[in-house]
């Protein structure tokens, strides 16, 4: 019954050359070759899975129910006035289903059900990378929804014979459309694999419906706004929002998708260089972005610099907390590829596993960017003629930074305690920074409280603690020079300390590929 | 009876490995793809290998080898350790201690060179919906980076071997679980590992399909494959292995040859003896006697287990036959794998 590998290989000689249609047939196989084993997998199962079929001939349904019945409803006027706006929200609608949920839920369940069912891992372990997985299931994705485009394509057309709705107002809703649709994968994709429960899975299910929701109403609103009324805003803050948009989709895109190919690493692997680049990545764009709006809206962009200011505030304190709860380990695999040279070690420790490197790398980012923000608002008060930056934004920045400092150091060191007897995961680093800050201000606020017999009390230098208290108060303009200077302090001993105590996690050294190892990398030239 | 003893010089992450030079193998050099061993003859290796799950020691410092193109048959009870260490080698868990290595290569330095060599089969299924069997093998070899004609010829290969080519177009989920077993071990194979490592694949399968899946296995190792198969019938094990190791609550108890491992356990024997005067009187006689365990009375036949040699076996029928006792039959039973796996283990799981 069996055949060996080299009977097989006589039976069939494939010919070199010959008809045009085999020529085509080869060039097409190879394509087909160069492309993701994962898209061509998805493809295959999507094109016959039930769920695409109904999707999109529903879709094809609705389409030509809402042609006749709009085209109907608006007779006769639709030969004489403007009629694309009621048509183009109902297209909107009948392509926003889909492209909005049903392809963001299905590509959950896609990644979900290679957990579920236990593929995953023989995925794991051939030759295809996390990223090759997480973008084969998101290339897969923008297909089916490129089909439902097109398939939709005609009807908008139609729609824009009508008059009523403009070209760039057009593309510009289609634009979002596909923009949100991505995104909404992206994120889809991301909370697959985060629970491993069953309680888990439900909750991330939940939360991904609510976000698909929300994100459905909140993008239908705002196109049916366009649509009805046209585009209000300005060709240069236009330019700026579409460049914002697209410059933080693309940066929030890589870190989501970087973060959900972590997910799929093995331990044992470096999952946190490529997360840190992504961060770094993330900051980059806020810093650049504040310089566009400072040097397109001038002094009008003091607001966008505090939404920016808050942002980077928020996710520096999200993402830092969860890279100071990495474990301590870094497997000698990792120590092969660790920087070796003293310039090369100087520059890009910083991008090594591990809690202590991955707080230095977090308060870097936070002191750089407080030195940005410290520097733009130089730039408006001089613009302004103001002879100095006033104390208290000064203070502000310096109380944001120092605060989230001495978060980051408590948060590895709560970590590093419970690290003693348990293996948490790096989630519970925000865990433990929701606690410390809640704490810190609670406690010394509900202390104050007690001592003054339940009444309202005024600030005072035991409130040091209280960051919410104390940053409320620089922001009325109180002068707490002392207290911030005190916190700032207290950040930088901590810090120190942290990489004082520990040298060795600081500064792992690199180690020796075998030569086994060498060896084989020469053979198969990887 | 052999227990394994840790080496003291076995280095945690058994990095500095030495290279050896390629080696001649008929069935690689005749195969689609050019993967060639090219380490030790010892092509699996398990160096002190622990795993803890909290308080549970899953395996609890596991070492053995497996030369290359041997089977080796992993026996144990359910919850004995035999899948963590078994996902461990597939590069699937990582050791809390200890290091295994697959052809020279570190699973926990090196696991990108440990699965290019390896075909894993676990112990569930893991097929796709609305895919069928040829469009399931086509992408793991594509996974596995197989392109063009090399991956079609492999795919041709491994529909042969494994009986499932009339099967090619239809859909995995209506395939009978002889069939899917029979498509997950084509799975394993596409890329044309040299280990493969098979986690109970013949759990649940009727007889036909034991003997062709045995039948397979032997090829497979006759091509040069060197195989960790895991089952609870141990009798086929005994037929289709080289080696076998026997695992209770995450230790290893025994490892060698099952002529080996039953030689060692040689003293131990079940005789039967027939005796057609006074059975009884002669059965508590012999409880006295030293190695004499777990006797049965059973009309004229007495059973019991006994510990000696062949020598102290005559010994006791000529005491049998001296003491007046009419002794008309006696025969010794060897012990099977079974017998022995039940002497060695202890029922335990964790």
């Amino acid at each position: 019954m069996t055949i060996s590998a080299t009977q097989v290989e006589d039976s069939g000689p494939v010919p070199q050359k010959g008809h045009w249609l085999d020529r085509i047939d080869r060039a097409c196989e190879r394509i087909g070759d160069s492309l993701n084993p994962i898209l061509v997998k998805e493809t295959r199962q999507a094109l016959k899975s039930r769920q695409f079929v109904t999707t999109f001939s529903v879709l094809l349904f609705a389409a030509l129910g809402w042609t006749v019945v709009g085209s109907l409803s608006l007779m006769p006027q639709i030969y004489t006035s403007p009629s694309a706006p009621r048509l183009l929200i109902g297209y909107y609608v009948v392509l926003a289903i889909p492209m909005l949920l049903v392809v963001p839920l299905a590509a959950y369940r896609s990644l979900e059900g290679e957990i579920d069912d236990g593929t995953l891992e023989l995925l794991s372990i051939s030759t295809l990378s996390p990223w090759q997985i997480v973008l084969g299931k998101l290339a897969s994705a923008m297909l089916q929804m490129v089909l439902y485009y097109v398939a939709l394509f005609p009807c908008v057309a139609y729609a824009y014979t009508l008059r009523g709705v403009d070209l760039p107002t057009t593309l510009l809703i289609m634009a979002l459309l596909i923009a949100a649709a991505v995104m909404l994968t992206i994120l889809s994709l991301f909370f697959a694999p985060l629970a491993r429960s069953r309680t888990g899975r439900i909750s991330t299910l939940l939360a991904v419906m609510l976000v698909l929701l929300l994100s459905e109403w909140g993008l239908a609103f705002l196109v049916v706004n366009l649509i009805l009324f046209g585009n209000p805003l300005s060709t240069g803050m236009m330019f700026y929002i579409v460049t914002s948009a697209l410059m933080f989709a693309l940066s929030i895109g890589h870190l989501l998708l970087t973060a959900t190919a972590a997910q799929l690493t093995p331990e044992s692997e470096n999952r946190s260089t490529y997360l840190r680049v992504s961060m770094l990545l993330f900051s980059t764009v806020i810093v650049g972005l504040g310089a566009l709006a400072i040097q397109m809206f001038e002094l009008a962009a003091v607001d966008i610099l505090l939404i920016y200011g808050i942002v980077a505030g928020v996710f520096w304190l999200i993402c830092g907390s969860m890279i100071a709860a990495e474990r301590e380990v870094v497997t000698p695999r990792v120590r092969r590829e660790l920087p070796s040279s003293l310039f090369a070690r100087c520059l890009l420790t910083w991008l090594t596993p591990g809690p202590v490197t991955g707080l230095v790398f977090a308060v870097v980012n936070v002191v750089a960017l407080a030195l940005a923000g410290h520097i733009a608002f130089r730039y408006f008060f001089d613009q302004a003629a103001t002879p100095a930056i006033p104390n208290p934004v000064n203070l502000l920045i310096l109380g944001v930074a120092s605060y989230t400092v001495v978060f980051l150091v408590s948060v590895r060191l709560v970590i590093g305690g419970l690290r003693i007897k348990n293996n948490p995961r790096v989630e519970v680093g925000l865990a433990a920074l929701i606690a410390v800050s809640v704490l810190g201000a609670l406690v010394p606020y509900s202390l104050g409280l007690h001592f003054n017999d339940y009444r309202e009390y005024s600030y005072s230098g035991w409130q040091i603690s209280n960051w919410a208290w104390t940053l409320l108060e620089i922001f009325r303009g109180r002068d707490l020079e002392r207290e911030v200077v005190v916190v700032a302090f207290t950040g930088l001993v901590a810090f120190l300390g942290c990489i004082l105590a520990r040298p060795q996690v600081v500064l792992p050294r690199r180690t020796a590929t075998p030569l086994r190892v060498k060896r084989e990398r020469a053979e198969t030239g990887t | 009876m052999s227990r394994e003893k840790p080496r003291e010089s076995d280095t945690f992450m058994g990095d500095e490995l030495g290279a050896k030079p390629l080696q001649d193998d008929s069935f690689l050099r005749s195969a689609v793809t050019n993967r060639v061993h090219v380490a030790e003859d010892d092509c699996i290796e398990m160096r002190r290998l622990h795993r803890f799950f909290g308080e549970t020691r899953a395996v609890d410092d596991v070492s053995f080898s497996v030369k290359r193109g041997h089977v080796f048959g992993y026996i144990g009870p359910n919850g004995a350790g035999k899948t963590t260490s078994m996902r461990i080698l597939a590069t699937l868990d990582l050791p809390s201690y200890g290091d295994a290595l697959v052809d020279g290569f570190s699973v926990v330095n090196d696991p990108e060179y440990v699965r290019r060599r390896l075909g894993f089969m676990p112990d569930a299924f893991g097929t796709y919906r609305d895919v069928n069997c040829q469009e399931y093998l086509d992408f793991f070899a594509r996974a596995y980076g197989l392109v063009g004609r090399e991956r079609n010829e492999r795919l041709k290969w491994v529909l042969h071997f494994t009986g499932t080519m009339g099967m090619a177009e239809k859909p995995i989920r209506g395939l009978s679980k002889g069939m899917k077993q029979r498509l997950c071990l084509g799975r394993a194979l596409i890329h044309d590992p040299a280990v493969m490592i098979l986690d109970e694949p013949a759990a649940g399968l009727d007889p036909r399909a034991r003997i062709d899946l045995r039948r397979m296995i032997r090829e497979l190792a006759d091509r040069g494959k060197t195989i960790l198969i895991s089952s609870h019938i141990l009798t086929e094990l005994a037929e289709m292995c080289d080696t076998v190791g026997i695992i209770e609550q995450g230790r290893l108890l025994a490892t060698g040859s099952v002529e080996e491992i039953q030689y060692e356990q040689a003293t131990h024997r079940e005789l039967t003896i027939r005796i057609l005067n006074d059975t009884n009187r002669a059965a508590q006689k012999l409880q006295t006697r030293p190695g004499v365990d777990q006797l049965i009375v059973d009309g004229q036949l007495i059973r019991f287990e006994f510990e000696g040699e062949v020598e102290d076996q005559a010994a006791i029928v000529a005491w049998l036959v001296s003491g007046g006792f009419e002794v008309a039959e006696v025969s010794s039973h060897k012990k099977s794998l079974e017998d022995v796996f039940l002497h060695v283990t202890e029922g335990l799981v964790q």
